[in-house]
């Protein structure tokens, strides 16, 4: 494996060819392969079942070919013992696979396709290349539909009755991404029984599909069938009213839901860690990665079905959870490395050595090696060529070592592959050599020259060349640039003491690290003070009482309450905050923010909120029992200022809610009539046996629709709800004793903390992460993370969760004495800077401000710390006040002038 | 638990996004990893997929 | 007779468009042998002043791309 560069020769002449699983078997791929074109680690394997010396004991046509000598046949399955301090199982899941139902006709028909399926054919790195077309004619499709819950919310064929949670939303972002490939004309479909799309910005991006003419149908396909030999389909279905429809499909797309991974069960098993009903890995609401067995976590969707970004909130909360146990042996079994000391270079005239690489054959066969050698030779301040076979191998790397201390050269150049896979590699080579690694160029002949010219054996050579010359200009100009790195204090100022505040708090107390909790209103406990059971029937003002008393007893959390932040500054380590109790300002350095400042459930007029008594809202109910007794019919409204213009969101926890009371109003009346009026229900993942168990109950669910809003009238000591029933199409007047409002869950008040941290909030005021899917606690700016509902309305769980994961985050940062960080970043001449601002107000990251100079007005400041290195400051300056250290200007236009 | 026995390193079990992410964090954090795939690749399903709701973003 | 090759300079941001055209490598997607790339951090990095050198120094088209 050491010695593959992943040329592909093998795999161009492995003579074996079987079904591509990474393309869901739309492709062929040969027995020797890379899983895709971006694998890590780019090394190619031999697929045993399909190798023909495996299995038939002759070829070796890989071995023969490969120029590294990197084929070993006799490499053997090894077991290997670890020694570890903690296990976390991410093993994930599944797609369900519908082939063992015929209603699918996924097996027979070649246009019923899966999910999958249909994800590598829209790839433009997929088998089709990107262009859409039917599998049984080639024909481009004009009409698509998505069958939505296929392997979920099925009790009849299969066991799945949980909710995948994730399929309406990948089916909406399918068909809008095939119409952005189809063009205008063509007309997706999505048949759905409700759309869930309760994620951050998930509504709105419904919505959008809605206006770019994606058709929704809430009805339950019931036959596939193929109307002609091209393969065209017909789908029969009943609309809401109860008509039948038949409607001509060119392709079907199955939206298929989660099953856990038979090998993550089987490691679950091995692991003895107890499964659920659903051979999900079982998880409590209060500890939400912890497993049955102390030591061992889980993340993802091995838990139970979830979206990326909260298996990545959990993969970051099981690692917090591990660190928390293993912190007394934190660096234990992790070494630094070590570099000889630096040759300084500042005054010697650039010696420069230029290592051209065959690659074997990937740049070899194509260019001219010897040629674009002899050529760099000739460049001013060129003083040692070489064309090494593999300028990346371990050999070749000692011998630059030599070479470089011998020929006393003080710039490398290597054009070889590229700079974004290689560059770290050299860099440290020419380090073990004494030079500082900036003093490294790369010339990329291979990825973005050989490999896409390979039928222009002279051109391909020319442009080596230039690409030579380009590199050999810069490099003669390139400085060593120090490492940067900054010290940390090791704690952290936590905003919010609600659930996620408290929990973050102690996640990295008890680590070690100090902590600070701020406060605003009198005591601990947040919105959760509000709420009595978890999803799952957890307690949660037991959970709650716990963490109270933890928070204020635990050594390193100091607790301010009644406290107001009024000043911060810093960056990532280094930060200090000013905050106000009652008349006192205490100062706090901290190395780390975590944003837990939470959310609330909103106030309403509608439906008569506040002007008649039996109308309530959220927990009234169950904190205030005696307002059901001797109540013979109850009503829940859903989305109650949820999903429309001025909160165009879901807040993701109302349907749960709602049905979970509803359950046990049930339970403790059983003659009371419940009804929940909703738009969709959204009980999503496993909560989906909460609404079945609602309807076994007797609970009466009527859908309603944003035009057609129910109406609540005040009647005797009761109330009039009118709604019109889509299903029976009348409407109906339901007489209820209390009518309780899902209103919409809305962020607190925030913008203090927002401007004094520069923090990001989306159009509902709720903070944005850095990404949504990859970094879903972290903000862009280094050093500050964000958890709880002041990120998005979430259930107990998620937002424990999301505070483990936002402390496991911050850990990073603290586990550290200083913080290495990237030293190309933007340098401020305050000779030439006029104060102007411009740099300030355009830099993303807040790595410039403005600084009193003495009298002289203000000068731009550099926060290299908090510096991308993005350049945006230098090219907007008027005065050329600013230059990117590594990307000077005159670096730059070097290779720009060399180019032609 | 005593500071004799424990280990300070962690076994991740899978090398998709979550795997990763995992290692990724307790690797930051001072804590030796070993990320265990069974697949010749690590990226999980999420490496299989075009693009990701709901930004568009591209899976890779 | 043959239309001559116009020459590009391209500033490719290393995140993405950098990214992209190494892909293309890997990919062995072939395409006009014409154009010379230079890397930058973020195509936010280009100033006018680089579009006009390159177009001063000889090159027919430049391409930011990111």
């Amino acid at each position: 494996m050491d010695k593959c560069i992943a040329c592909g020769t093998c795999a161009e002449k492995c003579p074996a060819k079987t079904a591509d699983a990474f393309n869901e078997g739309l492709a062929k791929r040969k027995a020797i392969y890379v899983p895709y074109a971006q694998a890590v680690p780019l090394k190619y394997a031999i697929d045993k079942n399909r190798c023909i010396y495996f299995q038939k004991g002759k070829c070796r046509a890989c071995e023969k070919f490969c120029p590294t000598n990197a084929i070993k046949f006799d490499d053997q399955e090894k077991d290997i013992t670890l020694n570890v301090g903690s296990v976390i199982i991410t093993a994930g899941f599944t797609p369900f696979n519908p082939d063992k139902f015929d209603n699918y006709q996924h097996a027979k028909f070649p246009n019923v396709v899966t999910s999958m399926e249909f994800e590598r054919i829209l790839s433009a790195g997929g088998p089709f290349g990107g262009h859409i077309h039917r599998l049984s004619d080639g024909r481009e499709p004009q009409k698509i539909a998505w069958l939505q819950c296929v392997g979920s919310r099925d009790l009849n064929r299969c066991d799945n009755e949980y909710c995948s949670s994730v399929c309406c939303m990948y089916a909406i972002k399918e068909s809008v991404i095939a119409k952005e490939h189809l063009g205008p004309d063509f007309k997706p479909t999505i048949f759905f029984m409700d759309m869930r799309t309760h994620g951050k910005d998930f509504e709105k991006y419904y919505e959008r599909a809605k206006s770019q003419g994606v058709r929704f149908i809430r009805s339950r396909v019931h036959t596939i069938t193929e109307t002609d030999t091209s393969g065209t389909l017909e789908l029969v279905y009943a609309t809401e009213s109860g008509e039948r429809v038949s409607e001509q499909f060119d392709m079907v797309v199955l939206s298929v839901g989660m099953e856990p991974a038979a090998s993550a069960m089987e490691a679950a098993k091995t692991l003895g860690i107890e499964l659920n009903n659903y051979h999900f890995v079982k998880t409590s609401d209060m500890t939400p990665v912890a497993t049955s067995r102390e030591g061992i976590f889980v993340a993802g969707a091995l838990q139970g079905p979830k979206d990326i970004p909260q298996s990545v909130v959990e993969a970051s909360a099981a690692a917090c959870s591990a660190a928390v146990n293993l912190a007394s042996a934190r660096g234990s079994l992790v070494k630094e490395k070590t570099f000889p000391a630096e040759r300084s270079v500042q005054d010697d005239a650039p010696r420069i050595g230029v290592f051209v690489c065959n690659c074997g054959i990937n740049i070899g066969g194509i260019a001219d090696v010897p040629a674009v050698a002899a050529y760099a030779r000739e460049l001013g301040n060129v003083v040692f060529t070489e064309e090494p076979l593999f300028a990346c191998s371990q050999d070749a790397q000692e011998k630059m070592v030599e070479i470089i201390r011998e020929q006393k050269l003080n710039r490398v150049v290597v054009a070889a592959c590229t700079p974004r896979t290689h560059e770290p590699l050299f860099q440290e080579t020419i380090r073990n050599a004494g030079l500082n690694p900036y003093l490294f160029e790369m010339a990329n002949i291979r990825n973005q020259c050989t490999w896409v010219h390979s039928s222009e054996k002279e051109k391909a050579t020319e442009k080596a060349k230039d690409l030579v010359r380009m590199a050999v200009q810069r490099a003669g100009i390139l400085e060593p640039i120090p490492d940067l790195s900054v010290g940390v204090n090791k704690s952290a100022l936590v905003i919010g003491g609600g659930v996620a505040g408290m929990t973050a708090a102690i996640s990295l107390a008890d680590q070690g690290f100090a902590a600070t909790v701020v406060e605003k209103s009198s005591s601990l406990g947040g919105s959760a003070r509000d709420v009595q059971h978890s999803w799952r029937g957890e307690d949660i003002q037991a959970h709650l009482k716990k963490l109270v008393d933890r928070v204020n007893s635990h050594p390193h959390i100091t607790v301010l309450t009644l406290a107001e932040i009024v000043d911060a500054s810093g960056f990532v380590g280094n930060f200090e905050t000013r905050v106000k109790v009652n008349t006192n300002i205490h100062t706090i350095q901290h190395g780390v923010v975590i944003v837990a400042t939470g959310g609330r459930a909103s106030v309403t007029d509608e439906y008569l909120y506040g002007k008649h008594p039996a109308v309530t809202r959220w927990h009234d109910l169950e904190q205030n029992p005696e307002l059901l007794s001797g109540a013979s019919s109850v009503v829940f409204i859903q989305c109650v200022g949820s999903r429309d213009d001025q909160r165009p969101y879901c807040s993701r926890l109302c349907c749960t809610s709602s049905v979970y009371q509803a359950i046990e109003i049930k339970e403790n009346h059983p003659d009371t009539d419940v009804f929940i009026l909703y738009r969709d229900i959204r009980t999503f993942g496993e909560r989906e046996v909460l609404y079945k168990k609602a309807r076994e109950k007797g609970v009466i669910f009527i859908r309603y629709s944003l035009d057609k809003k129910p109406v609540v009238t005040g009647s005797g000591d009761g109330l009039d709800v009118r709604v019109f029933d889509p299903i029976l199409q009348k409407e109906l007047v339901i007489h209820a004793d209390r009518v309780n409002l899902a209103t919409a869950i809305e962020p607190s008040p925030n913008e203090d903390i927002a401007a004094l941290y520069k923090l990001p909030v989306n159009a509902e005021k709720f903070f944005m992460e850095a990404h949504a899917k990859l970094r879903p606690v972290d903000f862009a700016s280094d050093g500050l993370f964000v958890c709880g509902i002041a990120h998005y309305p979430k259930s107990i769980d998620e937002s424990i969760a999301q505070a483990m994961a936002a402390a496991g985050r911050a850990a990073t940062v603290l586990a550290r004495a200083s913080i290495q960080i990237s030293p190309l970043v933007s340098q401020v001449n305050s000779d030439l800077c006029i104060g102007c601002g411009l740099c300030t107000e355009i830099c993303p990251f807040g790595a410039i401000i403005q600084e009193d100079a003495d009298g002289k007005g203000f000068r731009a400041k550099n926060i290299s710390a908090s510096c991308k290195g993005c350049g945006l400051c230098a090219s907007s300056c008027p005065k050329k006040a600013i230059d990117m250290l590594h990307f000077r200007d005159a670096q730059i236009l070097a290779a720009v002038c060399a180019a032609v | 638990m005593s500071n004799k026995t424990t280990v300070g390193s962690v076994l991740v079990v899978g090398g998709g996004i979550t795997g990763m992410q995992s290692a990724i964090d307790l690797a930051e954090s001072g804590y030796y990893v070993y990320l265990v795939e069974e697949s010749p690749a690590i990226g999980g399903v999420m490496a299989q997929l075009d693009k990701t709701f709901p930004t568009n973003d591209c899976s890779m | 007779m043959e239309q001559a090759e116009p020459k590009i300079v391209a500033f490719l941001c290393n995140w993405c468009a950098y990214a992209g055209a190494d892909l293309a490598g890997v990919s062995r997607l072939q395409h006009p042998s014409n154009m010379r790339t230079v890397r930058v951090m973020c195509s936010g990095r280009i100033d006018p002043l680089f579009v006009v050198q390159a177009l001063k120094s000889g090159c027919d088209g430049v391409l930011v791309a990111g």
